[in-house]
């Protein structure tokens, strides 16, 4: 099922707002993606060339990049191998066409570090650009701690106010993932994808059904609960730090 | 030229009939009995060449060991007895042996015998050589002959005919021309009539071709027997084009079926839409708060429905880019088994939460070449259908097992089970037996796993459960790999 935002949920606009370079030739759909951002808090230039896109992503300023794969006068992926080429390391979420198969390895091997096939839910889209925006935290250290959940990686062991979480492997990874993102809304495609690693939409509510899992571990009742559910978009886990 | 154009007709219609009688020269059969007679003609040539050579090599040396033998016993003779065996010769035996005979003084005088003029070319040094001899009374005759000096100064010179060998090269001619004349004119003929035969089954595939080609889809090449197995290497190749056209006119069936199947399958969702904004507009106004939740149910309904438009268009363009066959590009290998625990592991809390046990069966590691993500996805497929479709207490097992060389990926469940006759039907896009029409889904599941397979050059099947179960007759559905299928 694609995600629709049914009751929008407003995020608290960033204290910073963010800047979106958006590279796409369909006016329609620019239209609709730089609504959508800027009703997040985003700052949206809209680009409908390619050429014109390399200039405005060269001179740089910008946090994240959605381009579409077809662009008139120079195609999306070129533009993205000379961004990467000229060592601009600005995020980048690919737009493609779905029929398109061997875009998606296409897209990643160019540089672009996010996928996404058309149709798409504009939902799927802002979480992604979120995502985006806020790198999940890559540290070294073995021990991940936010608000009142611990994480040690080693020892595969989780705790909730020092109270020990009885997590199966699978439970671990899925907690783990959403305490490397959180305050991030999370969509059921991002999680199947970056979790399981399968791209496919399940006909079953698979996501939801172990994220039920998960939270009647994580949040037993009387504590607040920290996994949320994002109407028609997906998760998060909310913390406050 | 005042040729009518009529005749111009009539003689460019022969011209054209003429080279449909004549079309067998073309062929590859008259070309090869063309060649092959060619190749004989050659060999019977050096055959023959060959006789004649070792005919003549053995005549001539047996011409000169009986002139030898001759030239000595007469050497040997008194000088008064050689006149008078030269006479006596002329008259004798030994004329089969010596042809012509004569007997010279020191000055080449001729003294006795049958040779007036001392032979051209001959020295008198006793060596046998091939000369043209004007006997008396007698036509000019080739002769093997030699001089040798006898007693009394005086010089004998016999010769012998090569009569026996021009015999020889006559009879040799007339054999090869009894052999290779006859031969040739089978061969051609052969080569003739099979090019004809050939030529018209040729024009009998054209015209079938033509058939479909005029959009005949129906239409096969002929062929002889069924199997084309004892066939020819025309007879096998009509069978491949008959099972490509088996195969298009399948694709051809299912794209005109697909076409009605999308219309229909969109437009129940698409009316739904419709029908409930409708409703909804036409609402009587209501106090502001009912309006807004009155509406707002509206709108979730049409975007369920909605979804569920999208959902079978998404799933279309997945089975339409897996068909493609561009995914074969990242095929690697796969361990089935451990894609199918990693799956049982995705699906264990969805077949829990319905109230189902999902379990693997035992068994070694087995590895397939394939694309992991399609084959995963392929899994997910069938374990979903088989979670929707049994009742709550089941038993889903999935299996990964090695059969007569075959490598068999296997779901079984307990649940509603497919009828016999529609196990074929459900592989088909879109199709949806009527038990399942009030489970939700975008009803292409199976054709999504039967396109998987069709990639990976597996067999799907759908076979009944063994009725086992308590919940219901149950379905099983294989994914088999063939041994060393080029998957």
């Amino acid at each position: 099922m694609i995600p629709y935002d049914a009751a929008p949920d407003p995020e608290p606009p960033a204290t910073v707002p963010r800047r979106v370079l958006l590279v796409e030739d369909d006016e329609g759909i620019a239209r609709d993606v730089v609504d959508e951002l800027t009703a997040h808090g985003h700052l949206v230039t809209w680009s409908q060339t390619g050429p014109d896109g390399l200039d405005r992503a060269m001179s740089g300023g910008y946090d994240a990049l959605v381009l579409d794969r077809l662009l008139p006068g120079l195609d999306g992926l070129a533009l993205l191998g000379r961004l990467r080429a000229e060592a601009v390391r600005t995020p980048v979420l690919v737009l493609s066409a779905l029929s398109a198969v061997d875009d998606r390895v296409g897209g990643l091997k160019a540089g672009g570090d996010d996928y996404l096939t058309k149709p798409f839910a504009m939902a799927e889209l802002v979480a992604r650009v979120e995502a985006l925006l806020r790198r999940p935290r890559e540290t070294r250290e073995t021990v991940l701690r936010a608000g009142p959940l611990e994480m040690d990686l080693i020892e595969r062991v989780s705790r909730r106010s020092g109270r020990s979480l009885e997590l199966l492997p699978r439970e671990f990874r899925l907690l783990e993932y959403m305490l490397r993102r959180p305050n991030q809304v999370l969509t059921r495609d991002m999680m199947l994808e970056d979790v399981w690693h399968y791209r496919f939409i399940p006909q079953t509510n698979l996501v939801d059904v172990h994220i039920g899992k998960l939270r009647r571990k994580v949040d037993p009742p009387g504590e607040d609960p920290l996994i949320q559910s994002i109407r028609g978009v997906g998760f998060m886990l909310r913390l406050v730090d | 030229m005042s040729t009518e154009p009529g005749a111009v007709a009539g003689q460019t219609g022969r011209l054209a009939s003429l080279r449909g009688a004549l079309g067998f020269l073309g062929t590859g059969s008259f070309r090869l009995a063309l060649g092959t007679s060619a190749v004989l003609a050659a060999a019977t040539l050096l055959q023959f060449w060959l006789i004649y050579w070792r005919t003549t090599a053995y005549e001539v040396e047996r011409a000169d060991r009986l002139l030898d033998r001759e030239a000595i016993l007469m050497a040997a003779e008194a000088p008064a007895d050689l006149r008078e065996q030269l006479r006596l010769w002329a008259s004798s035996d030994l004329h089969l042996v010596i042809t012509v005979a004569g007997l010279f003084d020191a000055g080449r005088r001729p003294l006795a015998g049958d040779l007036r003029d001392w032979p051209a070319g001959l020295p008198a040094d006793g060596a046998i050589r091939e000369i043209t001899v004007h006997p008396a009374d007698q036509p000019v005759r080739a002769v093997r002959a030699e001089a040798v000096p006898v007693a009394g100064g005086r010089i004998l010179v016999i010769g012998r005919s090569l009569r026996n060998l021009q015999q020889i090269r006559g009879i040799v001619l007339a054999a090869l021309e009894t052999a290779l004349i006859p031969a040739l004119l089978v061969s051609l003929l052969a080569g003739a009539w099979l090019g004809r035969r050939n030529l018209a089954r040729a024009r009998r595939m054209q015209r079938a071709i033509d058939r479909i080609m005029d959009g005949d889809l129906h239409e096969r090449l002929p062929i002889r027997d069924g199997s084309g197995r004892g066939g020819d290497e025309m007879e096998r190749l009509a069978v491949s084009v008959n099972r490509m056209l088996d195969r298009l006119e399948h694709l051809m069936d299912e794209v005109r079926g697909v076409g009605d199947d999308i219309a229909h399958d969109l437009r129940t969702p698409l009316a739904r839409v419709r029908a409930g904004l409708e409703r909804a507009s036409r609402r009587p106004a209501l106090s502001p708060a009912p309006q807004a939740a009155a509406l707002r149910a509206a709108i979730d309904r049409a975007v369920a429905d909605l979804d569920q438009c999208f959902a079978i268009v998404t799933a279309l363009l997945r089975i339409g880019e897996i068909d493609s066959g561009r995914r074969r590009a990242g095929f690697a290998t796969v361990k089935l088994r451990a894609l199918a625990a990693e799956l049982v592991e995705l699906y264990e809390p969805v077949a829990e939460a319905a109230g189902h046990r999902l379990l693997l069966e035992p068994g070694a590691e087995t590895a397939v070449a394939g694309d992991p993500g399609l084959l995963g996805e392929a899994l997910a497929n069938l374990l979903d259908n088989a979670i929707k479709f049994s009742r709550p207490g089941g038993v889903i097992a999935l299996g990964v097992r090695g059969r007569g060389g075959d490598v068999v990926l296997r779901v079984a469940d307990g649940g509603i089970g497919i009828a016999p006759e529609e196990r074929v039907a459900v592989l088909r896009r879109f199709y949806r037996s009527d038990k399942s029409r009030h489970i939700g889904g975008s009803g292409l599941g199976l054709s999504l796993v039967a396109a998987i397979a069709r990639l990976h050059g597996a067999r799907l099947a759908v076979l009944g459960g063994d009725g086992s179960a308590a919940a219901g007759p149950g379905t099983v559905v294989e994914l088999v790999f063939a041994a060393g299928a080029p998957a």
